[in-house]
């Protein structure tokens, strides 16, 4: 008998003919997960199999829990072979280590040869324990410890302790997306819900020097490296928007400032996107939430490309986005106080309906196509990993 | 100068003082600060702990920098004890503890817990069964040193820790690691909490290490301001953590050949001591390499460390903490009076030299011979 980490897939597990394919990506994302620990992984199309030492089983356990595309991560024991008399000897090995009062036995088989069905394992395995333990009984609705057993081709499985995990697909599985980070709280939600899709994630910033700091950016970066821990190395595109936002607040009626920004943002975004074989826009646009959010701003912006835009977050209520802020680790780091480009330049008055025809007018009035062009041309790239080595000298 | 009293402190080593000097001149900012001068601290500072936390496969959220090990062992009993009143007023340490332990446990004493200490066989190892007799409902927390700092001895913490939860699941298991740390190898998981010291790693005075287990609750002992830790608030020495977690680092490179280096030098000594008439040699099986305790039974140990300062040697009486005393340990483990007060300690690392070691044998025959006949006569 030994100790192991089984995994059990998310949903990827209903794909037919290519469930190879997200296999294969799911043991290299969990390969590249756990890559400083001493680790061995076999996998079958039902379960995903990593051993390791007995003192690295908690940081495994803490680590799978970031790779999505994983159900259930179940901490169990494998035995020698699948006899009922082996999978007897073992329950009751591992019984004396455990204090309930109530229980139940839940078999699965997959090995549909196995001389004995589900019930009839549990029927038996259930004996076994009230003879071996005394004052318990069974509960099937609500024990105190639920006994797994799962009989696969050559083994047999004991469990008692499951974890959930993220779901979900492998990240990189369905291609690539390019997130419109901005450094506030939804726009990283969006990205997670979408690298949850399966969605390799590049992201792009624009920052507006010196109107936002240098800080706000390194927000972002920070932002970009919380995400990066889900498998994801992730490409930052840093935009110098300074002249282009400087023209628009010159020249353009400041109702229309943040309508015409977005547009330039989209048409730049949708730029880096194609050279970067990105598939989707993400962001974190939230309906209604503010002036460019409302459905005929969103039409308005929206109109200027012909990539597909992804609003992971459009129809969660803020608090929702909070929530999984929290729970995904980025809300501590959005709610530092830096101005960002969207948070500058802000008129008291923003158009809640924008027209598209006059943003075309406004538009006329600055050479936009010329700034964007040199903004594509001169933008900065970060790459961004989980492990920040900036203290390597000195640490 | 032969240095050879490192286990009651250590030299800091040059890369860990240019470590400490970096971070002092080039992140002045306050890491609970808002900009960027705070950030850049705070990044770093953040790094530093990170890179511990992935040493010892723990949460960088479970680790607390105190101001050294003394500290963390208060954090520990003192913290586990008023978090738990409800739930029981006892705790148990071993007779091998550093005396701070005890001082803190006198102190629990007095605000009615009370303190039980398990016993240990003649090789100074816990005895299982007394553990296990001791245990009770309301036992809060045990608290048993990785490696006792006088003899050197090394306690066996994953099979303790399962007697313990074996017996009583929510008794808390804490552990001193200073003596332990740098020599040996150590696991986190072996225990709920520890307590680790820089200045033992060739790091600098004044920074120490508390873990605690993400799951175990404790009472804190200083309120204040600052985000960084709820048990410790205030401005965190940021410089002195940035050396800490170098030291650490540093000190786990090549750990077993070192352990083997010492452990030649130590058997080197003991080759030698072990012809000469009238001293007897406190080491156990269990015994870690680094530290080598004997007794010269007619001699003071004063005396005899005050003869050898003259050729420059350098060495310890007990530990530099409970100096002057009666020897708990080797009473603990021996339960010989004369024993316990004429011990000496000869403490090795990795930097000592085999020259060094020659140096000091003959020193050291040339001092015992001399003081021994004085009391002969």
């Amino acid at each position: 008998m030994r100790k192991l980490i089984i995994i059990k897939y998310g949903e990827m597990t209903t794909k037919k003919d290519n469930i190879g394919l997200f296999l294969r990506k799911l043991k290299d994302n969990v390969t590249i997960m756990l890559e400083n620990e001493p680790i061995k992984i076999t996998y079958d199309n039902g379960r995903m199999f990593i051993t390791c030492q007995y003192e690295h089983f908690e940081s495994v356990l803490n680590k799978l829990k970031k790779v999505f595309g994983i159900h259930e991560i179940i901490v169990g024991y494998e035995l020698e072979n699948s006899e009922i008399e082996t999978i007897q000897e073992a329950l009751k090995d591992l019984l004396t280590k455990i204090e309930f009062k109530t229980f139940k036995v839940e078999t699965k088989r997959s090995n549909k040869n196995y001389p004995l069905k589900s019930l009839e394992i549990s029927k038996i395995l259930g004996g076994t324990v009230l003879k071996e333990k005394e004052n318990i009984k069974v509960d099937v609705h609500n024990p105190e410890l639920t006994i797994h057993i799962e009989i696969r081709l050559n083994n047999a499985y004991i469990y008692f302790e499951t974890h959930k995990g993220l779901g979900g697909y492998p990240v990189g599985t369905l291609g690539k997306g390019l997130l419109m980070l901005s450094g506030g709280i939804d726009s990283p939600v969006s990205g997670y819900l979408a690298m949850k899709r399966g969605v390799k994630l590049e992201a792009i910033y624009f920052e507006s020097l010196p109107h936002t700091s240098n800080e706000a950016k390194q927000k972002v970066e920070s932002l970009a490296r919380i995400l990066s821990e889900y498998n994801n190395e992730i490409k930052l595109h840093v935009i110098n928007f300074t002249e282009i936002q400087e023209n628009i607040y010159k020249k353009i009626p400041h109702e229309y400032l943040i309508t015409i920004m977005r547009r330039m943002m989209y048409r730049i975004s949708e730029q880096i996107a194609r050279k970067g074989n990105c598939k989707i826009l993400i962001n974190g646009e939230s309906i209604g939430q503010v002036a460019s959010q409302t459905l005929t701003s969103m039409n308005a912006i929206n109109e200027v490309v012909k990539i597909p835009v992804i609003r992971p977050v459009a129809c969660f209520d803020k608090l929702e986005i909070i929530d999984l802020a929290n729970k995904i680790n980025t809300y501590e780091t959005s709610i530092l106080p830096f101005e960002d480009c969207c948070t500058i330049f802000v008129p008291d008055h923003p158009v809640i309906n924008p027209e598209i025809s006059k943003c075309l007018e406004y538009e006329e009035r600055i050479p936009y196509q010329e700034l964007i062009k040199k903004a594509v041309q001169n933008h900065e790239i970060i790459k961004i990993t989980k492990q920040e080595n900036k203290f390597e000298d000195i640490l | 100068m032969i240095y050879l009293d490192y286990s009651a402190t250590t030299p800091v080593s040059y890369d860990v003082l240019e470590s400490y000097l970096r971070a002092t001149k080039d992140f002045i900012g306050n890491p609970n600060s808002l900009h960027s001068l705070g950030v850049k601290t705070k990044t770093l500072m953040n790094s530093a702990n990170k890179q511990i936390a992935e040493i010892f496969n723990i949460l960088e959220s479970e680790i607390t920098f105190t101001s050294g090990a003394t500290e963390s062992n208060n954090m520990a009993l003192i913290g586990t004890c008023l978090a738990n009143v409800k739930r029981g007023n006892h705790i148990i340490v071993s007779k091998l503890e550093h005396p701070s332990i005890y001082k803190i446990c006198e102190y629990l004493e007095t605000i009615g817990f009370e303190i039980s200490y398990v016993a240990n066989d003649q090789e100074g190892l816990i005895d299982f069964d007394d553990l296990k007799n001791k245990i009770r409902p309301n036992t809060l927390l045990v608290s048993i040193c990785a490696v006792n700092s006088e003899l050197g001895i090394r306690q066996p913490l994953k099979m303790i820790r399962q007697i313990i939860k074996k017996e009583n699941p929510s008794t808390l298991f804490h552990s001193d690691m200073t003596q332990a740390v740098g020599k040996i190898p150590v696991s986190c998981h072996d225990v709920d909490m520890a307590s680790m010291s820089a200045h033992k790693i060739f790091g600098p005075k004044g920074i120490g290490l508390f873990y605690k287990n993400s799951r175990v609750k404790i009472t804190p002992l200083i309120y204040g301001s600052g985000k960084s830790n709820l048990l410790r608030p205030g401005t965190p020495p940021v410089p002195l953590i940035v050396a800490f977690s170098k030291a650490l680092r540093l000190a786990l490179v090549d750990i077993d050949k070192r352990e083997n280096f010492v452990r030649r030098l130590n058997e080197k000594i003991l080759g030698e001591l072990c012809k000469m008439e009238g001293i007897l040699i406190n080491q156990t099986k269990y015994s870690i390499p680094q530290i080598l305790n004997i007794s010269l039974q007619n001699i003071r140990p004063e005396t005899f460390l005050h003869a050898m300062e003259e050729y420059e040697i350098y060495l310890g009486t007990n530990t530099a903490c409970a100096s002057g005393n009666l020897s708990s340990s080797i009473m603990a483990v021996y339960n010989d009076k004369k024993r316990a007060t004429s011990s000496i300690r000869i403490s090795l690392s990795h930097v000592t030299t085999t020259d060094e070691i020659n140096q000091f044998l003959s020193a050291f025959k040339a001092v015992y011979n001399r003081l021994n006949s004085l009391t002969e006569g």
